[in-house]
């Protein structure tokens, strides 16, 4: 159910993301949303894609947020890069904060940029003492920055650095504990990992400290098939498969109820399909927890 | 350590031919090699910013065909990867580098139509000004006044003037155009006036007095000097019928006196 506008207008208050799961909010489903509002719990929005100063951009994302309680989620901060933080990326973070009051602001486990070039990508890191102690340092600036605490997601990766000496999961955990963010885990970003690297995903989530969880993601991904061989590649372009929505019972059995989010990117669906996706991830977390 | 990583893996997804680079000895191999490994974030690399490239430009996409503008886009991304996280500038730099390619050939007008794309991206999200335009205040000042009076244009407001008929071009390769129109390239220039009233942007093509008007106003010039250069554009320019639509267009949204 949409949450109504408690204040006087103008004024969005910060609210507390319900168990009802949301989807990611994506321009093509802008005008639907405001004529005909889905039956969703929540809506998180790619930061960059907001920060334009004025226009229909923020226009519709304050509409969208006087109706529903809003995450918003970074993919261009670079956080894990070792050049310095991009001051004018992170004055458009604190503008966006400041107007829409989003309950939970995530960015990702990663680094995307050197030398000033980016990718434009979410690149892994190297799990190794050195990087944790750079994340440790940087998440610390960021949350400092924006003046909030950041949620920190695990990516899917398609390579491993030799260079690395503890798991992912160690890695992600510890620097939860160290710098005081919180984690998005991304369960299919798991899945996919965990098919291309050999290890199981159970492991991950058994080595997730429950309260630092804020948030979980579900995706769709593809298998890209080379030879005989196949390798899953992260595309939020189709239904969560089956075997990620096991895990996620199996994550949600194990932590507990957290706010979960459906993200569909590439030949998005209609609005429709999307606000099934996230009931479904309702039933299934209802499994889990009655189990 | 880890910087100097970063950047040789940089380069690496960056390079013509990767296979030299150092970052590939510390990509462990297995079922996929490390340089095929490094090709799947080199392809979504070059994949992202050409999509970035296409909803920035679908007009010279369209002029110049999908596969030349891939290879376009490729040659364009050696020449100046994205340096931001916000995907938005990876075009900034395009209508330049076009115009180092065609400037002296057949497809002249491309570089041109490239600024008028940009000059919409640029529109669309510039900030706003909800300032309501004070006409009957104006109205009464002295006619003296003029040289000090300097109108205020809204943030989103952008002028592209071009030898080719850049607006004409536009136009007809809107997604929902009539496909059979015929544009004669040497049938003299277009001034493209990019404006944005409420959340709508749009690109209308002015006359030459009127895009000289506009011109002067945007480099902060007094009105008397914007209205004598635009009469020396065209004698028959004609400012108070010119007045009431811009307004309306969110040309202006205030003017001051200096």
């Amino acid at each position: 159910m949409p949450v109504s506008r408690e204040q006087s207008p103008g004024r969005l208050t910060t609210q507390a993301l319900p168990a009802q799961a949301g989807i990611g909010l994506r321009a093509v489903h802008h005008d639907e949303f405001l004529s005909a509002p889905p039956d969703v719990g929540w809506v998180e929005a790619h930061s960059e894609n907001y920060f334009a100063l004025g226009g229909a951009q923020p226009w519709y994302l304050e509409q969208i947020r006087n109706r529903y309680p809003l995450s918003l989620h970074g993919v261009g901060l670079s956080i894990g890069s070792t050049d310095p933080l991009d001051a004018t990326h992170l004055a458009n973070w604190r503008r966006l904060i400041s107007r829409f009051e989003p309950a939970l602001v995530s960015e990702h486990l990663c680094w995307s940029s050197a030398g000033g070039i980016f990718s434009n990508d979410l690149l892994p890191l190297p799990y190794s003492r050195e990087a944790l102690e750079h994340l440790v340092s940087r998440v610390g600036q960021v949350q400092d920055a924006l003046g909030r605490q950041l949620l920190i997601e695990n990516v899917s990766s398609y390579l491993e650095f030799k260079s690395s000496e503890m798991p992912e999961w160690d890695f992600l955990a510890q620097l939860a504990q160290r710098a005081g963010c919180g984690i998005l885990l991304d369960v299919n970003n798991i899945y996919v990992s965990a098919c291309n690297h050999g290890f199981d995903a159970r492991k991950f989530i058994d080595a997730m400290p429950a309260k630092a969880v804020g948030e979980i993601h579900l995706a769709g991904h593809s298998v890209n098939r080379i030879d005989e061989r196949q390798i899953r590649i992260d595309t939020h372009s189709t239904h969560v498969c089956d075997a990620v929505w096991d895990l996620y019972e199996y994550t949600i059995h194990k932590l507990g109820p957290v706010p979960t989010l459906i993200e569909w990117d590439l030949d998005i669906p209609a609005l429709a399909v999307l606000a099934a996706e996230a009931a479904r991830a309702d039933q299934h977390a209802r499994l889990a927890l009655a189990a | 350590m880890l910087g100097a990583q970063q950047k040789s893996l940089i380069d690496a997804l960056l390079a013509q031919h990767p296979g030299a680079s150092t970052a590939l000895s510390d990509i462990r191999g297995g079922v996929f090699s490390p340089e095929e490994r490094l090709g799947i974030y080199r392809n979504n690399l070059r994949e992202n910013f050409l999509k970035v490239l296409e909803l920035e430009f679908p007009v010279v996409q369209r002029l110049v065909g999908a596969d030349y503008f891939r290879q376009t886009a490729r040659q364009f991304l050696q020449q100046s990867p994205s340096r931001s996280g916000d995907l938005f500038h990876c075009g900034r730099a395009f209508p330049h580098y076009l115009r180092q390619q065609f400037a002296d050939s057949d497809y002249g007008y491309l570089p041109d139509v490239a600024a008028l794309e940009w000059a919409y991206q640029e529109a669309m999200i510039a900030a706003d000004d909800p300032r309501v335009f004070d006409i009957a205040a104006l109205a009464r000042l002295e006619q003296d006044s003029y040289d000090r009076l300097r109108l205020q244009a809204h943030p989103a407001l952008r002028l592209v003037r071009s030898p080719y008929p850049i607006v004409a071009i536009w136009a007809a390769n809107q997604p929902d155009a009539p496909g059979d129109a015929t544009i004669d390239i040497g049938r003299g220039g277009d001034n493209g006036l990019v404006t944005r009233a409420l959340r709508s942007t749009q690109i209308a093509a002015i006359g030459a007095g009127a895009a000289t008007f506009l011109g002067a106003v945007l480099e902060q010039q007094p009105l008397g000097v914007a209205l004598e250069a635009a009469l020396a554009a065209d004698p028959a320019f004609d400012v108070e019928s010119a007045l009431g639509p811009w307004i309306q267009a969110r040309v202006f949204v205030g003017w001051s006196l200096a």
